[in-house]
């Protein structure tokens, strides 16, 4: 009945309503359309992200590469003239036969094994005690608990460094009068100590991506458990904690790429503890080779062996978390 | 205890401290690495004086010149008011340590090092390697080669060539409190077997008071300890560099102190600290062993002090055969980068062998450098104010003890580094967690990576 009527009657192909058969070929066109649209908005969305990828991500990574594997070499005893010449896996082999390099490893190893989990545990504990109802003040306990993370950390080291002094410090001053004697600055002590400045700085921002985690627990699973019978400590443990394991994974993932980079606080604190060496992190190394040495393959060697040791890290992370869910999935 | 406004001010310094690090090490390509880019009378110093510094006549040449030396800017006022041909534009920068040497390497990586600039002994291999240093072999007048102390110009050549030039040349000296040693009824040692006792003699019956210090940020005091016994850290023969810093004498040495040190019979804590400024204040500690120059720098820090303390040789281990190790001094070093060597090199000569460059400096009232050029000595003993010593001649003391540096002596590539590795060893020894000879093991072991990535040879031969 129609088919006619566009050629015949053009008049009344504009005066209808859209019809079926003339609408396929505009169809096809504003797919088309709708795909260049598509095409430009991810274009227009996704550019930012690939632009600060390439300029502060790939271009470094790739400098230091290239840096670490050429060197201004003078052969000898150094004092002739400088060229740049490919010096092959050399400052590698430095590196890693570098035992300030190796200590600074263990450091931050240490750093991690007791970091990490004081982290996630303590931010998912808050979590669920403001999730739980039992906290009064819910917004203003989480402003103060987030609030920490507001300050800068060399301003949150300050702080600290400030706190541990011995002499400035009215910690120890009022410690003192107790006839306590702390050295927070101590040879066992200024680990613990770091970990302390980090946990005050990040404890309240983890805690509040696992609240919103939390919040997002449909209701109804929680009133189901209530209802057969479940504590309120046993909810938490085994209802809610099982449901923001994909928010456990997250925190702790980032959480051990920060804690790998540690730098701002022993940093600073090395001004004050002789306890902290100039090579204590090896972001440490890296910037006491780079600018104290002055030995910029020897940097950039270091700063790839760690960029390394993270992506290992991560991937082995998350491996093994994913093929705990797979498994429990399966069982 | 300290009031409110001392905290302040003392978190004020510790929230300085990495700060001016920090920036002078990043601040390479930035505007204030610019030679005298910060008044606006050496504005054009950066441009129009190196192009046509050299070239036009009839315009002074400017030259820039970077130290953190006391008494630099007299110095460079003298030299300005002397000379119609080269006028020399004075920066102030930080000490070497506290990012002074990191602002010199980044100006240079970056193109814009200074004409003169100033490096300590020890850190004088490393510039010349990384080409900081400009080769003076060439530049340098005979007059002032032959004027300069053997021993001062052996630290600064290499493979016969010249990287620097001496300012002064600072032999380890014995500072002590003559009131305490009367009090304990103390002879000045003449050697360290004497020093020894003394020590043992202050722990019985001095309470809280010790003999010396042990600086646990005292590397290059243990270099110096390490001279006078003969140890060899660092040598280049046979065109590699050779690596013992724990060889026989310095393991003497290392026994010797932490001999010391467990029977309890030395303070050991930093020596650049409140705390150690208060055992001198507070008369805890009753010698310090350190260069020449810590005369002066003793009359300002405390000026109460004063007729309190005398200065002596440093103990032997034989006072037969005796010889010192040397604690501080600078050299200057003209770099790459400078457009004007040869005014720069006028300059640097005129510094460091002219009579009024020395009086300028001690006109400051808070040096006491010993200079590298003997000739200046008497310039010295003269310019001196001896009140605070109670007259003792202390220029006739140094340039008997400057005379038996011993020779040979050989700094390494990379010092500054080295010597921190070997702190942060002497800190844990400190707390009971190490041993003086594992921290300079340690300190050898962090340093080879070091030589072997940039390239360097090197051995690891050892007596």
């Amino acid at each position: 009945m129609t088919s006619a009527t566009p050629v015949s009657v053009p008049a009344d192909v504009t005066a209808r309503p859209a019809p079926k058969r003339p609408a396929a070929p505009p169809a096809r066109a504003t797919r088309a359309s709708s795909r260049r649209r598509e095409l430009g908005a991810c274009g227009v969305l996704m550019t930012p992200f690939f632009a600060l990828l390439v300029t502060v991500f790939l271009i470094p990574v790739g400098t230091a590469v290239y840096l670490s594997f050429f060197s201004d070499d003078q052969p000898g005893l150094g004092f002739g003239p400088e060229r740049t010449v490919f010096a092959g896996l050399r400052n590698y082999t430095a590196v890693v036969t570098d035992p300030t390099f190796l200590g600074g490893l263990g450091v931050v190893a240490l750093y991690c094994l007791i970091y990490i989990p004081l982290m996630v545990v303590g931010a998912l504990a808050l979590a669920l005690l403001l999730d739980s109802g039992v906290v009064r003040l819910r917004g203003t306990a989480q402003l103060a608990l987030f609030l920490p993370h507001a300050v800068p950390g060399i301003i949150a080291a300050l702080i600290w460094l400030y706190l541990y002094t011995p002499g400035i410090s009215p910690v120890i001053d009022v410690l003192a009068k107790a006839d306590i004697t702390v050295d927070f600055l101590g040879v066992h002590t200024v680990l613990p100590s770091i970990v302390n400045i980090a946990l005050w700085s990040n404890l309240g921002y983890n805690m509040v991506v696992f609240y919103a985690a939390l919040q997002a627990v449909p209701r109804e699973v929680i009133e189901a458990a209530v209802v057969d019978g479940a504590g309120p400590v046993r909810t938490a443990l085994q209802v809610k904690t099982p449901l923001v394991r994909p928010s456990i994974l997250m925190v702790s993932m980032f959480t051990l790429i920060f804690a790998l980079q540690l730098f701002t606080e022993p940093m600073l604190l090395s001004q004050s503890s002789q306890m902290i060496s100039s090579r204590f992190s090896p972001s440490m190394y890296i910037y006491d080779a780079a600018f104290t040495r002055n030995n910029y393959g020897l940097a950039a060697a270091a700063s790839v062996v760690l960029l390394l040791c993270t992506i290992v890290l991560s991937y082995g992370v998350t491996r093994w978390t994913n093929r705990a869910s797979a498994e429990e999935a399966t069982r | 205890m300290p009031d409110r406004q001392s905290r302040r001010s003392v978190l004020a310094t510790i929230a300085a401290l990495p700060l001016t690090g920090a920036l002078s090490a990043c601040g390479g390509g930035g505007g204030d690495t610019r030679p005298g880019s910060s008044t606006s009378s050496t504005g054009s110093t950066g441009t129009t004086g190196r192009t046509s510094g050299t070239g036009r006549t009839g315009r002074r040449t400017r030259i820039t010149f970077w130290s953190a030396l006391r008494g630099s800017q007299e110095v460079v006022d003298a030299f300005n008011a002397g000379h119609d041909t080269i006028h020399v534009d004075y920066q102030q920068i930080p000490s070497g340590g506290q990012g002074g040497y990191a602002k010199l390497s980044n100006a240079a990586r970056a193109g814009n090092a200074p004409d003169v600039a100033t490096i300590e002994y020890p850190q004088v291999p490393g510039f010349a390697i990384d080409g900081v240093c400009r080769d003076l072999t060439d530049l340098i007048s005979d007059r002032l080669r032959a004027a300069l102390l053997p021993q001062a110009l052996g630290l600064t050549t290499f493979e016969k060539r010249v990287f620097s030039i001496p300012l002064d040349i600072e032999p380890m000296v014995l500072h002590y409190r003559t009131d305490l040693f009367e009090r304990y009824g103390l002879d000045v040692p003449r050697t360290w077997e004497e020093f020894e006792e003394g020590a043992r003699t202050v722990r019985r019956e001095g309470g809280q008071r010790r003999f010396v210090l042990f600086p646990t940020d005292g590397a290059t005091q243990l270099a110096a300890y390490a001279w006078q016994a003969g140890a060899q850290w660092f040598d280049t023969a046979g065109g590699a560099w050779n690596v013992s810093l724990a060889d026989a004498p310095t393991r003497r040495v290392a026994a010797y102190w932490q001999r010391m040190i467990d029977d309890d019979l030395v303070h050991m804590n930093a020596v650049e600290s409140r705390q150690s400024d208060a055992q001198i204040a507070g008369g805890l500690v009753l010698t310090r062993l350190t260069g020449a120059w810590d005369a002066g720098a003793q009359i300002q820090a405390r000026p109460g002090q004063k007729n309190r303390w005398a200065i002596a040789p440093l103990p032997q281990w034989d006072p037969a055969r005796p010889a010192v190790g040397t604690h501080g001094g600078s050299t200057f070093a003209v770099t790459k980068d400078s457009t004007a060597p040869e005014a720069a090199m006028e300059f640097i000569e005129w510094q460091v062998s002219h009579p009024d460059a020395l009086r300028a400096r001690l006109s400051s009232g808070t040096s006491s450098q010993y200079p590298a050029v003997p000739g200046l000595v008497d310039v010295g003993r003269e310019a001196f104010d001896r009140g605070y010593y109670g007259g003792q001649d202390i220029y006739t003391l140094f340039e008997e003890q400057a005379r038996t540096i011993r020779e040979g002596w050989i700094w390494g590539p990379r010092m500054s580094a080295t010597g921190k590795v070997m702190q942060d060893g002497f800190a844990r020894a400190s707390g009971g967690q190490s041993s003086l000879i594992d921290a300079i093991r340690a300190a050898q072991d962090g340093t080879m990576p070091d030589l072997k990535a940039l390239g360097l040879s090197t051995t690891q031969r050892s007596t």
